[in-house]
């Protein structure tokens, strides 16, 4: 039950990166909508989520990131997701989610 | 037929949910469940806190063991109402996503029942 979130922008392809690392859940997810709400009124982009240390997420994480995704859409960018491992992805599939974020190989 | 039965009563914060999670996984080991089987209890108990969430000063949960089942029931958890605020869609992802994960779910006034069986009866 915890999460450590790692941001950066980066200028080159005018994105931000971002690296959960443990738990998105009913308790830590407030926390992940803040920082990337945050990141966007510093700054507009595209968001890449990189999953590679993320090792869960429930319902009220992914509330979280559809939140973000509407945020980003108004100005026609981004959400990509990477290294998502097979058990969150699965809840991607399931919610169909996995047809509005797009995944990066 | 012998059933062992395990109640968890945790107050109503977000905080404890955790504790459920990692009750069931315990449970669902014990049973002989692979790690598969185990990930899809521990989501599907801890969306059911989620719904149950703020409907009461307390979440009661219930393990009864069988030789070829889990059944796993939790209080004042409901389907999400026809509306379309953000609340209400990500309690809808939450009961799919019970419904996908488990073999049988039953809504009643009291709450969910969420059943997995265990193929091969192990124990």
């Amino acid at each position: 039950m915890s999460l450590d979130i790692n941001i950066k922008f980066n200028e080159d392809d005018s994105i931000w990166v971002v690296y959960p690392k443990g738990e998105i859940d009913i308790y830590t997810s407030p926390e992940l909508k803040e920082v990337l709400t945050e990141a966007l009124n510093e700054k507009n982009g595209d968001i890449l989520i990189d999953g590679y240390n993320l090792d869960y997420i429930d319902s009220t994480g992914l509330g979280a990131l559809i939140s973000i995704l509407k945020r980003v859409r108004e100005k026609e960018n981004k959400v990509y997701l990477t290294n998502i491992k097979p058990n969150i992805r699965k809840l991607f599939d399931i919610t169909e989610l996995d047809k509005v974020f797009i995944f990066k190989e | 037929m012998k059933k062992d039965t395990i109640n968890i009563t945790i107050p109503s914060k977000p905080d404890y949910i955790s504790v459920v999670r990692l009750t069931s996984s315990a449970i669902a080991s014990n049973m002989g469940l692979n790690i598969e089987e185990i990930e899809d209890i521990k989501v599907s108990i801890a969306e059911a806190c989620i719904n149950a969430i703020d409907k009461s000063n307390q979440i009661n949960v219930q393990f009864e063991i069988e030789k070829d089942k889990l059944i796993m029931k939790v209080d004042n958890v409901y389907q999400a109402k026809d509306d379309d605020t953000n609340q209400n869609k990500e309690l809808e992802l939450g009961i799919l996503i019970i419904k996908s994960l488990m073999d049988k779910v039953n809504f009643s006034e009291k709450g969910v029942e969420m059943i997995k069986y265990i193929e091969d009866g192990n124990k």
